[in-house]
Order: structure tokens, then C-alpha cells, then sequence
């Protein structure tokens, strides 16, 4: 149990990188929204990692202007609204919920109702089929 | 039997949605812009070839340009170099270079070692008109049209790549 609760947190928690240089900015929130975004936004260069997990030239020209703009009290949606605008959807992680992307929000739970509701028949079947059997129980071992 | 058939039909639906998402799946190496239709972004950055200068793309209106961005430890920006020559050569568009995160120095001498096909070179050390252009690396390019509207972006050009954009956009279109 400890083990898999481990696990999960490592899984989950936003990883710690100090980077040389970058000095935590001075207001908390501002700096936890400086984590948080750099932790949602794609590295162009490099693909399936984000901005904050690489040292590649691109992060840090990103980390820098994410930077710049919590500090001048940007909001995190302007913020993404500013990388989206200029690199497309495809900077961030996390699909924005709009028309074209409900099905991938959609389909999980759409797919898992279709399951739920075909157990459901069997199993009600599968009750009706035994409630209806009056077939009597023979004993295997009374068989000729 | 009607079991296995049902089950032969929902397997057959699978394959056929999925062989149709693949089929139209964009290519990956195909370089979609979010900019292509807007307005290229204005900058004013340092002069590479004259120090103490600015330069700005302001001044293109009316003109096409390609806005080339490049550096010295770029070796795709190497075997492209010819192909900017012939451009500006052709005398059709404008070349504009974006020297981007680089030694001023190593610039200059690429630029007399090679030839130099650009109108002006900007100086972007930190890559702040890159990420206004919506770019990544280098080389990439953007071809601008005379109302300022960026209307391709590829990555680094060949003469055959090349060849495709002037006929689709350039030829026969007056400025």
C-alpha cells in the first residue's frame, strides 16, 4: 500500500528543478503560477517533455517570457492564450475544452457508460436465465 | 453464429475508423503555423552588420519578403545558405535574416565566408522575435506578402522546396 501510494506521488508531484540561474520570484503565488505553467506548456524542440523539464535553447527562451509575463501579473490564461496564439494548440499539454476537442473529453466517459450499460444486460441475463431454469440439479455423481 | 458475426462487424467498424483517422492524420513533418494568415509581428532589433543600428521590418510593407532565421551552429542553415543566395539573386523577394542566439562575431565571418544574401541581419540573442514569430530553432522561414500577411513557414529550404512556394504564392501574383 505505502508502495503504491509512493509511487503515485512521484508520479504526481510537479518535479523540483532549480535551474541555475532563475531565481524564485518574490511573490508565492506569482511563483507558483510560474511553476505551474511551465510545467503545462510543450518544448517545441523537444517534443513530449515540457518547458520546464529541459535545458534545451527553446525552454528557456519560454521559461523566460512565461517568466516576464507572470511577473508583469499576467494571468495563467493569458499566458497560454499568448502560446497558443502564436505556437497552436499543440504547445500545451492539456487539450482547451472547446467544439473540436469535446470527444476527447467526452469519449472516455461515453465509452465507459456503452460498457456499464452492456454489463448491465448481461448480468440481468444472465439472472433472468437462472431465475427461469427449472431444470432440476443433478447430482454428477447419481448419473447412470 | 449471429454472435461471431456481431462481434466480426463492431471489429470491422474498429478497423475502418481507425484506418480512416491514420489516412488523415496531418504529417508530422509537414510545418503547420498558427501565424499563417496574420499579420508577420513587428520587431526593431540590433543591426548585425552595422553595430550601434537597428533594423525593423516596418519598412517591407509593399514588398515580399522571407524572413530567414539562422545561425552559425544551424548546419541545416549551412546546406540552405545557397538556395537564400538564388532568392535574392532572383530579385523577386526580399531576404531577411534573424540571427538567432549566436556570436556576432561567428556571424559576420559565416557571412563573408559564404556570401551574404540578406537585406539586413537582425540580432535576436534571446529569442524573444522567434517566439513572436511562433518559431522553435532554426533555420526556419517566413514568407511574407506585401500586406504584411505571413502566408507560408517551412523549415529549411531546398531549391526544389523553394521552387513550390514561389510558383504557389510569388509567380504571377503582381505585388
Amino acid at each position: 500500500m505505502i508502495r503504491v501510494l509512493m509511487a503515485l506521488l512521484a508520479m504526481t508531484s510537479l518535479g523540483v528543478h532549480a535551474f541555475e540561474g532563475t531565481p524564485q520570484l518574490s511573490d508565492p503565488v506569482k511563483q507558483r503560477r510560474y511553476e505551474t505553467l511551465t510545467h503545462q506548456l510543450r518544448c517545441m524542440q523537444c517534443q513530449n517533455e515540457t518547458v520546464a523539464d529541459t535545458p534545451a535553447k527553446f525552454a528557456v527562451d519560454i521559461r523566460r517570457q512565461v517568466r516576464e509575463m507572470v511577473e508583469a501579473g499576467k494571468s495563467e490564461t493569458e499566458v497560454r492564450q499568448y502560446m497558443v496564439e502564436r505556437y497552436g494548440e499543440v504547445i500545451l499539454f492539456k487539450p482547451l475544452w472547446n467544439a473540436a476537442n469535446s470527444w476527447l473529453w467526452l469519449g472516455p466517459g461515453v465509452f465507459l457508460l456503452g460498457g456499464l450499460y452492456v454489463a448491465w444486460r448481461i448480468l440481468r441475463r444472465r439472472g433472468e436465465l437462472l431465475a427461469s431454469d427449472t431444470s432440476e440439479v443433478t447430482d454428477e455423481a447419481e448419473r447412470p | 453464429m449471429n454472435r461471431f458475426s456481431t462481434t466480426l462487424v463492431v471489429f470491422g467498424l474498429v478497423v475502418i475508423v481507425f484506418a480512416v483517422a491514420l489516412s488523415r492524420a496531418p504529417d508530422k513533418q509537414v510545418v503547420t503555423s498558427a501565424l499563417i494568415g496574420k499579420t508577420a509581428p513587428e520587431f526593431t532589433l540590433p543591426n548585425l552588420l552595422q553595430p550601434g543600428t537597428t533594423v525593423t521590418n516596418t519598412t517591407l510593407k509593399g514588398r515580399w519578403y522571407l524572413l530567414n532565421v539562422w545561425a552559425t551552429w544551424c548546419v541545416e542553415c549551412r546546406a540552405e545558405h545557397s538556395v537564400l543566395m538564388d532568392i535574392q539573386r532572383e530579385g523577386k523577394v526580399v531576404v531577411l535574416g534573424v540571427n538567432y542566439q549566436d556570436k556576432d562575431d561567428d556571424a559576420r565571418q559565416w557571412l563573408l565566408d559564404l556570401g551574404n544574401p540578406y537585406e539586413f541581419v537582425a540580432v535576436d540573442r534571446d529569442g524573444r522575435v522567434l517566439i513572436d514569430y511562433g518559431g522553435y530553432g532554426a533555420p526556419e522561414n517566413f514568407l511574407v506578402n506585401p500586406q504584411g500577411i505571413i502566408v507560408k513557414k517551412t523549415w529549411g529550404l531546398t531549391p526544389k522546396s523553394w521552387l513550390a512556394i514561389r510558383k504557389e504564392f510569388i509567380d504571377g501574383v503582381k505585388p
